[in-house]
């Protein structure tokens, strides 16, 4: 049993944000974060959800008790504000270019296929002339990654959120010899995405007239999910060594 | 939202596509569809389609309706649609002293159009009106009733129709009055509860008795419902705010259809055309005698919406497209956006239901969804100048990932645990599930049990001891901190991860695991087996007959001792045994175990 001197496991979420990191990083991508306990302010207002919205139904969210105003994150997005508003604050203009891997929380029952704690991975890119193009550009060029050898196809839905105008949902499909036969040839939904919203701009401090950009934001454990064939999404927060240690 | 595809046909002069066809059409041009639903209706034997619609929350103010789905299968399909409602003009010029209408708080109702009608004759409705109701799952009540509800999901204003004789007379009039419930005070809704207001939610009162006969945008009270012997009626088509009547909903856990549509927002403006629908509806299915409107709608010179202009340039520039002036016009003209052109600028000014364009970017949404997204081309990110170098390396996750490494090569595998404890510093108020609702303080409760529970799984790991680490957040001295914990048999042990500057990430490796396999939950039986062999006997060869033998039920297997003594070599294997199924029983890997050491002896090897 020559096991433990050999190497430990590394969780499948790790090898995931690892991995996207290196090609987001290639992009041109910065690693930024941001705490988990968040403001309301962050988590909602500055990204343009109205208060007393039904947007904010939208998300299940955990509130801090005798903590008025703080809350667990519902998604990375915050940090496309702080990140900016850090940014302006020290005097430097666009572009920005961030990648966020981080906790979220949603405040559900858990079953198969919902866990109250998962994992999202945000992308932002500001400049004067970021497109929705890039966006898919950008997307397919990661999915690519993710899924090497295959061909990958992106496709847009209409979507609303309220801190990206234009709003899409993004579908993935991937196609050739080298793709897992279980997701070859199906679309799959990856997660929102658009153009930053003006006013989410404006609320860090970044010229709307001047700058725009993309920002998109999907589930790491469901691309995980499907990328090992993974069926139970509580595995991931199980701590199962029979099931990290086949990654 | 269920939407009925003989409805919406009823929009349009030519027959609409197949159910399927609207639903792609719908799915990459405006809404989700959640399923495509075939009835039969029993009672008429009509055949229809539902489309379970889910509309996104900015477009709630004109979407929630036939009319409003219509309008986008009218656009996105071009199909022409017949004239539409919201398009002609209204009148309820049609004035009456019956009824007055008093609203005490204007900033949240703004408008109410009280409808006076005597004389109708209340009864069932005719078949075509149940039919329509029942094909998207309401139940028909009588003809007053259906008509208002038909109204509210054909063109999207909820409306109510109170019983007039239940409501007192004074000096000839009847009055109206919106105001704030008081404390405490209490109205039976049609639905025979009792609800019990509060200061904060509004409510309609018959000013002459004082007394609730409805929670505004909610539900209609009980005393003044329409019955079969209702022969004079109140129709109300109201404008109420959204976030007061979706907080009154909430509070009082009664979500309605009417409640669902006010909590959007909506335009004061419909209400005049759904008075208006409803009460040429009601006339014909119940006669009657329309009074008169008593229309109280305080701001009204507010009411139009700014126009918008944006350039064709600007519209490109943001979708990375090459569309021509005349794409941008088509787009207008399909959805109905009466707009101005010169050249390559437009002004779009939005219908009074269209409460969602408010800045140029909504319309150049409206633009790439009747376009298409799939006309968006994909175009990669142009390289960052080189001056500014590469991407800065974020301290922590380098941190992060370095730790990962040096624990995983001294053998740690890497496991996450619930941030949610039973003792913490920092507690959740609203947790779903009610267990443990604190925010850990520190990772290691959750790791020991961690190291615990994989601890009696060791022989089906073919560990010799478990190792675990993790990375993860604690809030300790109302500080967000990361932290690294490892548990082993030596205990348990954490300590705060320290930022690492660096210029680059590492190159590590990542899993080169392809897929995962399910594990079985049921318990596993260790049993072990020692056997001399030949000298030049190979493990392999014996552990592949071993194999053959225990069949499915042997989940690993492997060597853990080796000697040779007079000619001969001994092995000795672990057998670890589980079943997918069931618990396995020691009789059943007893049996497994039998068939081997026949297996084994057969093949000349002596079992010590």
């Amino acid at each position: 049993m020559a096991e433990n001197t050999t190497r430990g496991h590394m969780h499948p979420i790790s090898s995931f944000i690892r991995e996207a990191n290196r090609i987001f990083f290639d992009m041109g991508f910065a690693f930024a974060e941001g705490p988990l306990l968040e403001s309301e302010h962050y988590n909602f207002d500055a990204l343009n959800f109205e208060k007393d919205h039904p947007a904010r139904d939208m998300q299940d969210t955990f509130f801090i008790k005798d903590e008025p105003g703080y809350l667990l994150r519902t998604h990375t997005s915050p940090v496309q504000v702080r990140y900016m508003e850090a940014q302006i604050k020290k005097g430097i203009q666009p572009p920005y270019r961030i990648v966020v891997p981080g906790k979220v929380f949603r405040n559900e029952a858990t079953d198969m296929g919902h866990e109250a704690e998962f994992f999202h991975i945000e992308a932002l890119a500001v400049d004067t002339d970021i497109t929705l193009a890039h966006l898919k550009g950008t997307l397919a060029q990661f999915f690519s990654g993710m899924f090497k050898g295959t061909q990958v196809e992106v496709r847009f839905r209409p979507s609303f959120f309220p801190f990206t105008e234009p709003s899409v949902e993004v579908d993935m499909r991937i196609t050739g010899e080298n793709a897992p036969e279980k997701l070859r040839d199906k679309w799959m939904e990856m997660g929102g995405a658009g153009m930053v919203h003006p006013n989410v701009l404006r609320n860090a401090g970044v010229d709307p007239e001047k700058y725009q950009g993309f920002a998109f934001g999907f589930g790491i454990d469901r691309l995980a999910m499907l990328r090992w064939g993974i069926d139970d999404v509580r595995l991931m927060h199980s701590a199962d060594l029979r099931f990290i240690n086949q990654f | 939202m269920k939407i009925s595809r003989n409805w919406l046909g009823t929009f349009f002069d030519r027959s609409l596509p197949e159910a399927p066809a609207l639903a792609d059409a719908l799915t990459f041009h405006a809404f989700e569809i959640e399923s495509i639903e075939n009835v039969r209706l029993t009672k008429s034997n009509i055949e229809d389609q539902i489309l379970d619609v889910k509309v996104t929350p900015n477009r709630g103010h004109d979407c929630l309706s036939h009319r409003g789905i219509a309008k986008e299968l009218a656009a996105i399909l071009d199909l022409r649609m017949k004239p539409d409602a919201l398009r002609e003009a209204t009148s309820l010029d049609h004035a009456t002293d019956a009824v007055s209408v008093s609203i005490q708080r204007s900033d949240l109702c703004n408008r109410y159009i009280a409808g006076y009608m005597q004389g109708v004759k209340v009864g069932p409705s005719p078949d075509w009106l149940k039919s329509t109701l029942e094909s998207i799952g309401q139940r028909p009540i009588n003809n007053v009733v259906d008509a208002t509800n038909f109204i509210m999901f054909n063109l999207g204003q909820p409306l109510h129709a109170f019983d007039a004789s239940k409501l007192k007379i004074e000096n000839g009039k009847l009055n109206i009055v919106v105001r704030n419930a008081k404390e405490k005070e209490k109205m039976v809704g049609l639905d025979d509860n009792e609800y019990i207001l509060a200061k904060s939610m509004l409510i309609i009162a018959d000013g002459n008795a004082d007394a609730a006969i409805g929670i505004a945008g909610v539900k209609g009270g009980k005393p003044a419902g329409v019955s079969e012997a209702t022969k004079d009626i109140i129709i109300e088509s109201a404008n109420f705010d959204g976030a007061s009547v979706r907080k009154a909903a909430q509070a009082l856990k009664l979500r309605t259809d009417a409640s669902f549509r006010f909590e959007q927002g909506l335009s004061p403006e419909l209400a005049a055309y759904g008075m208006h629908a409803v009460a040429v509806l009601i006339q014909m299915l119940a006669g009657g005698e329309i009074v008169g409107f008593a229309d109280e709608y305080p701001f009204r010179t507010r009411r139009v919406l700014n126009p918008i202009s944006l350039t064709l340039a600007k519209i490109n520039a943001v979708l990375g497209t090459s569309l021509k002036d005349s794409d941008i016009a088509d787009a207008f003209t399909r959805l109905d956006l009466p707009f101005k052109q010169n050249g390559d600028s437009f002004t779009v000014t939005p219908p009074f239901e269209r409460l969602d364009l408010t800045i140029p970017e909504d319309l150049i949404e409206e633009v790439a969804r009747i376009v298409g997204y799939d006309k968006i081309p994909t175009t990669p990110l142009s390289s960052l100048d080189s001056a500014r170098g590469k991407p800065h390396v974020n301290p922590n996750f380098a941190a992060a990932e370095r730790v990962r490494e040096e624990m995983m090569g001294k053998g740690y595998s890497e496991v996450f645990t619930s941030v949610f404890a039973e003792k913490g510093e920092r507690v959740v108020a609203n947790k779903a599930d009610g267990t443990r609702p604190y925010l850990r303080s520190t990772l290691v409760p959750h790791l020991k049990d961690a190291y615990e529970k994989n601890k009696h799984n060791k022989d089906l790991l073919g560990l010799m001891d478990v190792r675990i680490f993790e990375i993860g957040t604690v809030w300790k001295g109302r500080t967000e901190i990361m932290m690294l914990g490892t548990a082993d048999k030596s205990g348990v042990k954490e300590i705060p991860l320290k930022p690492v500057e660096a210029d680059s990430y590492e190159d590590h490796p990542l899993s080169t695991t392809e897929r995962y396999q399910p594990f079985s939950k049921y318990p596993f039986i260790v049993r072990d087996i020692a056997l001399w062999t030949p000298q030049g006997t190979e493990p392999v060869e014996v552990l592949d007959a071993i194999r053959r033998e225990a069949g499915t039920l042997l989940v690993r297997s492997e060597k853990f001792d080796e000697f040779k003594k007079g000619g001969k070599t001994s092995f000795a294997f672990h057998l670890v045994l589980q079943s997918f199924e069931k618990t396995l029983t020691d009789a059943e890997a007893n049996a497994v175990m039998e068939k081997v050491n026949t297996a084994v002896k057969e093949k000349g090897w002596e079992v010590r």
